[in-house]
């Protein structure tokens, strides 16, 4: 063990570190978690799974002469940019809430029960600062992995089931360009509605060491909201349950873009948001180290 | 700006020492439980403080609230100069600590695992990282394992890796908590000396610690709790005179020695395998030379170790404090673990 | 301690922020406005401008149709979930497009002037009728165009009702008048009165509520919730159908249902096919039922359609009388009876006035 001497010190006067190297240093560190790339790859396989199946229930149904199929599945089968939008769909109902929500687990709850969150405070990084990295992180890695889906699906749908353009649920069919700008704009679309629902799991996360009550709660949310929308009584819900934006997804494939459901739920996720960050901030300013 | 001009400082004025780190009426409650309570807590510039106590006494807590971790239901805190919380930005970069288990991403090695960290500090140049950690993984002597993902490192690597986070960057306020935790003899050696080494470049540095022996040998300065309070604090050397110092005589003439030293109005009593001089009022050169002039034939002659036990035991009051901390020597407990 | 105050400023700020921007969402917009204040008009006035706008403006409006009839009714097309039912938009020269989603499909009415096309997402189907008036508008059709059904049951309904204007109120964000069409008390009827907002300058029916006896809130309602006159986009009224669609096509006369509208005949209203008994509110419509309908020969393995027979069980109460026997389904705006010998009898009436009409027969 040498000495260290003094005079190293690059930075003297400096009382933060830079952003950049810290946004950069906490994606470095998530992307190498492993239940991260199991999931990542888990659900790059989706599109192409649900594309096999399509391409082989389709070759049967083509044998036996009968086609018929509600939403959107029945829409996919030979129009193969509809794929990355039908995998995300259903990506949506269980496997990225389930994403988002890990995400938000591992970002506070689980540093802080790795001990890990508090040699961060102590580097220092500020509180507020801490919880905007994490939120960073979580928000780039679930664009990034729903943006993999689609390009899987993408691909997947292009060979498995091929099509010229993409056929809309409103029967008019659009051309590559303005197909793949539908994908994209799903891709954001449904990103959003993640980062809704990461954002409460978030403000969870801040409150707890077990990264599992955050996955339990957040799915308990969504399965919550599910339940509440499915009851005819309670219909006057719908307009606030997170689970509405997401069943208004598939809008997003009819022609011309019904834009008021879409910006709806655009809004609504943004209010999660709010107030998801808003206690996730106050549990971190206030939270023991 | 380092701890040299403080230490010269402290030679020059002791009224006014220059602390590194100062608490008054610190007071902490965890869910109606009182954890750390009237803690006035001086740690002067330049020092080596070792903080002692039994299991619970509120070592860590205190610790964690001089850091800013934890918010004092009571009292302030003043970190290198800055008050906390809100001065934590500013005295944060300049200290360096390892506090409870150190904290590591288990998918990580040992070097990413310090790049991360180091991304964090605010001090570090952004071209400086991959040599600093580089140098600190030397440091502590894990240049070899420092591929290896953290999950497989051992207790005493993992002690060293943290060791290493803390000295990431040269700081002027370094805070171990329970650092030989886990670690073999050579480890404890080590760390010994890096605390000498920060030591000689006027670094404080604050060791928390239940090992006497390892307080006994590395510190200027002591503080001592119980339940939750400093009932002791001060430099080691007047805590230890405040004491019952005495010599250790090994002779096979036992009675010639105790009635030799008696004769010259030194106190002292027979032991097992010796005997036993008070050095109150003289010291152990006078008692030597008594010694030998009454023809004693002295083995070995040494100081009474027992000094900063007995300090102990008499300040936590009940002795199976002192026995329990005696026996964290053998098996190592992360403190106060929550 | 003051980080303890920040946090909790924080928190409530922040939460108060999107708990109230999640209020806004579920607030209908011009909830709670004061009514807006118009020109006194007279009944009748208003009556007769509804009539005579004929022609429907360039436009784009979203419909919301939402029913509560105390039983499932199949074939009416249900409330979207969080969303629109229909998107209705015309050129106001006679060319229109109307998109109906239902649940996970749609259909698409297109109407280029020449030609309509029908476009169903469910069977990729798609059915083209040569003809400048397609005659055979589906029950749908006619729903998601709240204008013309309100218009239609204005002229219908307006010599057998006592018509008054209820004030003024706001649909779809426009000022309305509201007229109330309240059958006159020789009416065997079970409706109270329909409300029919009509748009104070287009005097287009912006919305048309149904409401029975002893109800508070309509048993039906139609009406637009987003209604914006203008040119619309000439692309919308084109159609070109999608490859790997499959294409019907038929002159009026001989109408050759798709797959899906096949489906569609099992739907017990669609397939009463007959004439009308009486007028104003307690007409009834009268006419036969295949008779495969009510053994249940049709096979009804397909989702999303309930087989009749077993329906009429369900929600049918066995009767009889001077018609033979049969059952009888009753909702809040409406009853269905049908005997044994496959007569059915529909109206907005009570049970008795059925059974006079079918033994006028």
């Amino acid at each position: 063990m040498t000495a260290m001497t003094l005079g190293e010190i690059q930075r003297p006067d400096a009382r933060r570190a830079p952003l950049g190297r810290l946004l950069r240093s906490e994606l470095r560190m998530v992307l190498r978690r492993p239940r991260t790339l199991i999931l990542v790859g888990l659900l790059a396989l989706v599109p192409v799974i649900a594309g096999i199946g399509i391409w082989i229930a389709a070759d049967a149904s083509a044998n036996s002469g009968n086609s018929v199929d509600e939403g959107l599945a029945g829409l996919v089968d030979g129009n193969g940019l509809l794929l990355p939008v039908f995998a995300l769909v259903i990506g949506l109902n269980m496997l990225l809430p389930l994403t988002g929500a890990m995400l938000a687990a591992d970002a506070l709850a689980g540093e802080a029960a790795s001990g890990t969150m508090r040699t961060l405070l102590l580097a220092p990084v500020s509180r507020s600062r801490l919880l905007a990295v994490k939120a960073f992180g979580v928000a780039t890695v679930t664009l990034f992995v729903v943006a993999l889906m689609a390009f899987t699906g993408t691909i997947a749908g292009v060979i498995l089931l091929g099509g010229d353009g993409m056929m809309t649920m409103s029967g008019t069919t659009l051309p590559l360009g303005e197909a793949l700008g539908r994908i994209l704009l799903t891709v954001l679309l449904v990103t959003v509605q993640v980062w809704a629902l990461a954002a409460v799991a978030l403000a969870v996360s801040a409150w707890t060491e077990h990264p599992l009550i955050v996955v339990v709660v957040a799915l308990g949310v969504v399965i919550l909201s599910g339940v509440l929308s499915a009851i005819p009584a309670l219909d006057w819900l719908d307009p606030v349950l997170m689970t509405t934006s997401w069943m208004g997804i598939p809008e997003v494939i009819r022609d011309p873009l019904p834009t008021g459901t879409l910006t709806e739920g655009v809004l609504r996720a943004a209010c999660y948001i709010v107030i998801g960050y808003s206690l996730a901030l106050s549990r971190m300013l206030s939270r023991d180290g | 700006m380092t701890g040299e001009t403080g230490l010269g400082m402290v030679a020059a004025d002791a009224a006014a020492i220059p602390l590194a780190a100062r608490t008054r009426g610190l007071r902490k409650v965890y869910r109606g439980t009182v954890a750390v309570d009237h803690v006035d807590l001086d740690v002067p510039m330049g020092a080596v403080l070792g903080m002692l106590g039994p299991n619970g006494s509120g070592k860590t807590t205190t610790i964690r609230m001089l850091l800013g971790l934890v918010m004092p239901t009571a009292g302030e805190v003043e970190l290198l100069g800055h008050r906390l919380p809100d001065g934590a930005a500013a005295a944060l970069p300049e200290v360096g600590a390892l506090v409870e288990s150190p904290g590591f991403h288990s998918f990580l090695s040992g070097r990413e695992n310090l790049l991360r960290l180091a991304a964090a500090e605010p001090h570090l140049h952004s071209g400086r990282i991959p040599a600093a950690v580089s140098e600190s993984l030397e440091r502590v002597g894990l240049t070899g394992a420092a591929n290896r993902r953290y999950k497989g490192y051992s207790l005493g690597m993992k002690q060293r890796l943290g060791l290493a986070a803390a000295l990431l960057v040269p700081r002027r306020f370094v805070i171990l908590d329970e650092p030989t935790n886990g670690l073999d003899p050579a480890g404890t050696r080590e760390v010994r000396s890096v605390i000498a080494d920060l030591h000689a470049a006027g670094t404080t540095v604050l060791v928390s610690s239940h090992l006497l022996a390892e307080v006994e040998a590395t510190c200027t300065h002591v503080a001592v709790l119980n339940q939750g309070t400093v009932v002791a604090q001060g430099e080691l050397a007047e805590l230890l005179d405040s004491g019952n110092a005495g010599l250790l005589i090994t002779t096979p003439e036992i009675t010639l020695a105790v009635d030799a030293l008696r004769d010259n109005r030194i106190p002292a009593r027979a032991v097992p395998d010796g005997v036993r001089a008070d050095l109150t009022a003289t010291t152990a050169p006078a008692v030597v030379e008594t010694l030998v002039r009454a023809g004693v034939p002295v083995h070995e002659v040494r100081r009474d170790r027992t000094g900063l036990e007995d300090l102990f035991a008499r300040l936590t009051e009940d002795g199976a404090a002192a026995e329990a901390a005696e026996f964290d020597l053998a098996l190592p407990i992360p403190e106060e673990a929550r | 301690m003051d980080r303890k105050r920040t946090a909790l400023t924080v928190a409530a700020a922040g939460t108060a922020t999107g708990v109230v921007g999640l209020i806004l969402l579920a607030t209908p917009a011009g909830a709670g406005e004061q009514p807006p204040a118009l020109p006194e008009i007279s009944p009748e006035a208003l009556v007769e401008s509804v009539i005579k706008t004929e022609k429907i403006p360039a436009m784009s409006g979203a419909v919301e149709f939402t029913s509560d009839l105390g039983i499932p009714v199949p074939g009416l097309p249900q409330a979207g979930s969080g969303g629109e039912a229909a998107h209705v938009y015309t050129d106001g020269e006679g060319r229109a497009r109307v998109s109906i989603s239902q649940g996970g499909s749609e259909r698409t009415i297109v109407h280029d002037g020449t030609t309509t096309w029908m476009w169903n997402s469910a069977d990729r189907s798609v059915q083209k009728m040569v003809s400048g008036e397609h005659e055979k508008k589906t029950a749908e059709h006619k729903l998601a165009d709240p204008a013309t059904a309100a218009r239609e049951f204005i002229g219908l309904m307006g010599k057998d009702s006592t018509i008054t204007v209820d004030g003024t109120a706001r649909v779809a964000d426009r000022p309305v008048y509201q007229l109330v069409l309240t059958p006159k008390p020789t009416e065997r009827t079970l409706l109270r009165e329909v409300r029919v907002a009509v748009d104070s300058e287009t005097r287009l029916p912006l919305r048309l509520e149904v409401l029975a006896n002893g109800q508070a809130e309509p048993a039906l309602r139609i009406g637009f919730t987003d209604f914006e006159t203008g040119a619309q986009d000439a692309s919308l009224f084109t159609y070109t159908p999608p490859a790997g669609a499959k294409v019907t096509e038929s002159k009026p006369g001989d109408h050759k249902p798709s797959e899906a509208e096949l489906k569609e005949k099992q739907n017990l209203f669609e397939s009463i096919d007959g004439k009308t008994v009486g007028e104003g509110w307690d007409t009834v419509l009268v006419g036969k039922v295949p008779a495969e309908l009510l053994t249940g020969e049709v096979k009804s393995g397909e989702r999303g359609t309930t087989d009749p027979s077993r329906l009429l069980k369900q929600f049918g109460k066995e009767v009889s009388g001077p018609f033979g026997t049969g059952y009888v389904i009753s909702s809040k705006v409406g009853t269905l009876l049908v005997t044994a010998d496959g007569r059915a009898a529909l109206g907005a009436v009570p049970q008795q006035v059925l059974v006079d009409a079918l033994g006028a027969k």
